[in-house]
C-alpha cells in the first residue's frame, strides 16, 4: 500500500475510530445519567438530556479528531507529509490521543449537569420531606 | 517489531496496570463516599464509570500523545528513556484529571451532604 494510499484510507478509519470512542462514552454513562434526569426532571427533560449527551459526546470525539493538522497549520507541503510513512502513524496515533483529552473534559462537564440535576432532585424533595 | 510499537506496547501495559491499581485502592471509598453525600444510587454508578472512562481515556491520550525518534538499531537504554517519557505524560495526566476529580467531589459534597 502507496503512502497516499494509507493516508486516505487511515484518515476516514480514525475518524471512525473516534467516533466509536465518543459513542461509547456515551453508551456507559446513559444509563446512570437516564435515572438521575428522570428523578430530577420530567420524562421529556430526561430524554433531552441523554440526547444532549449523545450530540455533547460525539461533537468532542470529533473536534479531537479534527484538531490534529497534518500539515502543521501550513508548515508542511502535501508532499512532505505523503512522503513520510512514520509521521502518518503518528498522526493517527495524535487524533486518538486529542479526541481522549476532548472526551474526559466533556466527561467533567457531565458530572457538573449531573450535579445541577442532584440540586433540582434535593431542591424539588425538600418541601415533601419536612410534610 | 518497531522500536516506537516496542515502546507504546510496554508504556501501554504499564499504564493499564496503573489504571488497575488506581481503582482497586480508590473505588471501595469513593463509593462509599459518595452513597452517604448523594444518596442516589445511579449518582453513584453514573460518578464512579466518569471517574474509571477519565482514567482510562487519560491513560490512552498519555500513551499515544508521544514520540520517539529512534536511531538505527537503538540502544536498550533508549528503549527505557523513550518509555519514560511516554509515562510522564501519563502520570502528568492522571495527576491533573485526579486533582480536577477531587475538586469536583469536594464541590459535590459541599453542595450535597446531608444535615445530619
Amino acid at each position: 500500500m502507496s503512502n497516499e494510499h494509507y493516508l486516505i484510507v487511515s484518515y476516514f478509519l480514525f475518524v471512525l475510530v473516534s467516533l466509536c470512542l465518543g459513542v461509547a462514552v456515551y453508551r456507559i454513562l446513559r444509563t446512570p445519567l437516564a435515572a438521575i434526569a428522570e428523578s430530577a426532571t420530567a420524562r421529556f427533560g430526561s430524554q433531552l438530556l441523554t440526547r444532549a449527551m449523545a450530540v455533547c459526546m460525539t461533537i468532542a470525539a470529533v473536534a479531537g479528531f479534527l484538531s490534529v493538522s497534518y500539515t502543521q497549520k501550513g508548515c508542511r507541503s502535501y508532499e512532505q507529509v505523503v512522503k513520510d510513512r512514520e509521521y502518518l502513524i503518528q498522526m493517527n496515533q495524535e487524533q486518538v490521543a486529542r479526541t481522549s483529552d476532548w472526551l474526559v473534559w466533556a466527561v467533567f462537564v457531565w458530572c457538573l449537569v449531573v450535579l445541577f440535576c442532584l440540586l433540582a432532585w434535593r431542591h424539588a424533595e425538600g418541601p415533601h420531606r419536612r410534610n | 517489531m518497531d522500536p516506537n510499537g516496542v515502546v507504546l506496547v510496554v508504556v501501554f501495559v504499564v499504564s493499564i496496570f496503573v489504571l488497575f491499581l488506581l481503582d482497586h485502592f480508590l473505588r471501595p471509598g469513593l463509593r462509599g463516599l459518595l452513597d452517604e453525600t448523594l444518596g442516589s444510587p445511579p449518582a453513584t454508578v453514573f460518578y464512579l464509570r466518569a471517574f474509571v472512562i477519565v482514567l482510562a481515556l487519560v491513560i490512552l491520550s498519555g500513551t499515544l500523545g508521544t514520540h520517539s525518534d529512534f536511531k538505527n538499531s537503538p540502544h536498550f537504554m533508549e528503549y527505557v528513556w523513550a518509555a519514560a517519557g511516554r509515562l510522564q505524560d501519563v502520570f502528568q495526566n492522571l495527576f491533573i484529571v485526579l486533582l480536577v476529580y477531587v475538586g469536583l467531589i469536594t464541590v459535590l459534597m459541599a453542595a450535597l451532604r446531608r444535615k445530619s
